[in-house]
């Protein structure tokens, strides 16, 4: 598949702050890319460079294999972006915000009432053409941001943080709706620091730290980096000191951490830990409510990475 | 394209409230305080006939120079007279003073006696009125002593100095007329709210949707060419609304050469525009900081120009001249005014060249900062 965009040492200054230090990184055709990191990391200043929002200090960006300028209307004319703040009109209704970004892009009228309800039903607000954003709750308002950036039929879509500050059913939404842009045939740059959504989606994933790429590859690729196979939880109340430091001398046991009643043993190499540890509880006579295991998280490789929790 | 964002843009403009009520709401109902408030000081101002007395002695009777112009001056049958004049001995004349039937009353013996109760604008044209009775009557009796020639001069000196007192509040123009002036000129600069909103909108650094624009594959130029064209079109509506409801409603007389007040109005709502653009591209400020600061510099220039009340704009012209030559509500104030006032129209057309001057200035200066700016957010 051929690269779609090509970012070579790009460099982002603001004074002594390097926003973005040296990133080289691809995305090919049809992928959703998962760029991953906290707040601050510098995954906007990213996006923003790419599409000449900002001009940067050092590095070069390809897009459908030609240079990104300002004034590249042909490159911008095949971009979606839906950017983190809600970027609507509030003196226009749904349906008008969305002919209006549109109308941008697409000159042909009936062609763009085509696209704009395709959008409007893609986002599920078929029922809210007629609405203000205003009258809009956060996760409507929220969608109503994507069908503005996605009407037109892009072949490539930025999306920064689409979901922050949204209700479940309205996030479903959205990512339901992003899987079927990609797969009619768009290329994604999806920016989050939700781990979960990340893994939902992306094909592949970049994960960004202080402006710098700390790790790259698909989702099974990365958990590789992290030390622990596997994390058991339990739900236990009342569990002494001693009990909880003969768990830690446990054959693969890396770390065992108990708060406010879960008990989350990380192991490292090794099968059967599930089985082995609820015989171990059987045989300490040990009462629990539940047992879970998970397989490590992006958070777990970003903890491991870097010393900290994404969130922080 | 073009048309597309142009329509759009209008519907933003007309659909915003704030905006609508600034430049469309708030201008009529200061035109309609103004004309409550100003209506009453105008009919209290009204020039009414005055009442004196003269004293019908022998003196009056044989002083021909008094007795034909108070003849003409309190002539029944003339609707212009400037006096209504009661004849009688100086015993009922004091009676009709004391009473206040009168504003004063004139006797003569070897000079003119002018005898009033108080002071007031009544007492003073009375005043006036004799002492230039006096004086041509005193020049008159020194011809005798003069030569032919100097006679002739003194003669074709009179015919040209004939004394007039108009009742200049009968005009619909009047010194309230320059409120109305004002008001249309603020109205024409309150044009800047819209084209600053209007720019706020499609620049990167001024407005989350001003980024999604700056992504799409449309010119910079044809987006603001589009726009402010739109907030352009919208504040001359305004202005029309304006003049049809003062003009309509408030009968407000323009003068007869409406096509020039709408020239200075379409170039006064030019340099509105033009205040926008600039505040919008200079000012890195929040959209309402940027409303305010625009509402509150007209109202300033409005202040300056006399809309306040005349005097503020005489004490500017007077002692800071250069404030009011660089205040574009003067500017159009002023041009409104020359329009009214004057036959010839070069006040006019500088203040319609002085507007284009400070408007271009704006605008050039607003390009060479549209140009060097760049998107900066981490």
């Amino acid at each position: 598949m051929a690269n779609i965009i090509s970012v070579k040492n790009l460099t982002k200054e603001y004074g002594s702050l390097k926003a973005v230090d040296d990133l080289s990184f691809y995305v090919k055709e049809g992928e959703i890319l998962g760029l991953l990191g906290p707040n601050g990391s510098g995954k906007t200043t990213t996006i923003n460079s790419i599409l000449s929002l900002l001009k940067f200090n050092k590095g070069s960006i390809k897009i459908f294999g030609e240079e990104m300028k300002p004034d590249s209307y042909d490159i911008k004319s095949k971009i979606g972006v839906i950017f983190q703040e809600v970027s609507v009109f509030d003196e226009l209704t749904v349906y008008d915000n969305i002919d209006y970004f549109c109308g941008l892009y697409v000159s042909d009228k009936n062609t763009r009432i085509k696209y704009v309800e395709e959008a409007i039903e893609l986002v599920g607000l078929t029922d809210f053409k007629k609405f203000y954003p205003k009258q809009l709750s956060g996760g409507l308002l929220r969608r109503l941001n994507i069908a503005c950036g996605i009407a037109h039929k892009p072949k490539l879509i930025f999306l920064d943080e689409p979901t922050v500050a949204v209700d479940p059913q309205s996030r479903n939404s959205i990512l339901d709706g992003i899987k079927k842009l990609r797969d009619d045939g768009a290329t994604i740059v999806y920016t989050t620091h939700y781990m979960e959504e990340v893994e939902i989606l992306c094909d592949r994933v970049i994960i960004l730290d202080k402006g710098k790429i700390i790790a790259e590859g698909t989702i099974d690729e990365l958990k590789k980096l992290a030390n622990i196979e596997e994390k058991v939880t339990i739900e236990a109340y009342n569990l002494s000191e001693d009990f909880l430091h003969s768990v830690s001398e446990l054959k693969n046991v890396l770390e065992v951490k108990y708060v406010d009643g879960l008990l989350t043993i990380s192991f490292g190499k090794g099968k059967s830990n599930l089985i082995n540890i609820i015989e171990y509880l059987k045989e300490k006579k040990v009462d629990y409510n539940s047992i879970f295991s998970e397989r490590p998280t992006l958070n777990d490789v970003f903890l491991e990475l870097t010393g900290k929790d994404l969130r922080d | 394209m073009y048309f597309h964002i142009f329509i759009n843009s209008l519907k933003v403009l007309f659909k915003n409230k704030m905006l609508i009520f600034w430049t469309f709401i708030f201008p009529i109902v200061l035109g309609t305080l103004f004309n409550m408030a100003f209506s009453n000081i105008e009919k209290e101002e009204m020039f009414n006939i005055i009442d004196i007395g003269i004293v019908n002695d022998d003196n009056y009777k044989n002083n021909q120079a008094y007795n034909m112009a108070f003849s003409y001056l309190g002539n029944v049958d003339d609707d212009n007279r400037i006096f209504n004049i009661s004849y009688g001995s100086k015993d009922k004349l004091q009676d009709m003073l004391e009473k206040e039937d009168i504003s004063g009353y004139l006797y003569l013996d070897t000079t003119a006696h002018i005898i009033i109760k108080s002071n007031g604008i009544n007492e003073s044209v009375f005043k006036y009125v004799v002492e230039e009775i006096n004086t041509i009557s005193n020049g008159i009796q020194e011809l005798e002593f003069r030569s032919i020639e100097e006679i002739s001069k003194y003669a074709i000196s009179l015919m040209n100095s004939e004394v007039k007192v108009n009742d200049t509040t009968k005009k619909n123009m009047s010194y309230t007329m320059i409120e109305f002036y004002t008001l249309i000129a603020m109205t024409c600069l309150y044009g800047a709210t819209l084209s600053m909103y209007s720019l706020n909108q499609i620049l990167p650094n001024m407005s989350n949707k001003g980024k999604r624009v700056a992504v799409s594959p449309v010119s910079k130029f044809k987006m603001i060419l589009a726009s402010l064209g739109a907030s352009f079109i919208t504040q001359l509506i305004g202005v029309l609304l304006l003049f049809i409801y003062t003009i309509f409603i408030l009968n407000v007389d323009y003068g007869s050469n409406i096509f020039l007040v709408i020239l200075l109005a379409i170039v006064g709502s030019f340099s509105g525009l033009a205040l926008g653009v600039f505040v919008s591209s200079i000012l890195k400020k929040n959209e309402n900081t940027k409303l305010g600061f625009i509402i509150g510099i007209t109202m300033v220039y409005s202040f300056f120009a006399g809309m306040m009340g005349i005097t503020m704009k005489y004490i500017i012209d007077k002692n800071m001249p250069i404030i009011n030559k660089i205040n574009p509500v003067n500017m159009i104030t002023d041009g409104l005014y020359a329009l009214y006032y004057y036959d010839t129209l070069d006040r006019y057309i500088f203040n319609i060249i002085s507007l284009l001057i400070f408007s271009f200035i704006l605008i050039f200066i607003s390009f060479i900062f549209l140009r060097r700016q760049k998107y900066d957010s981490i």
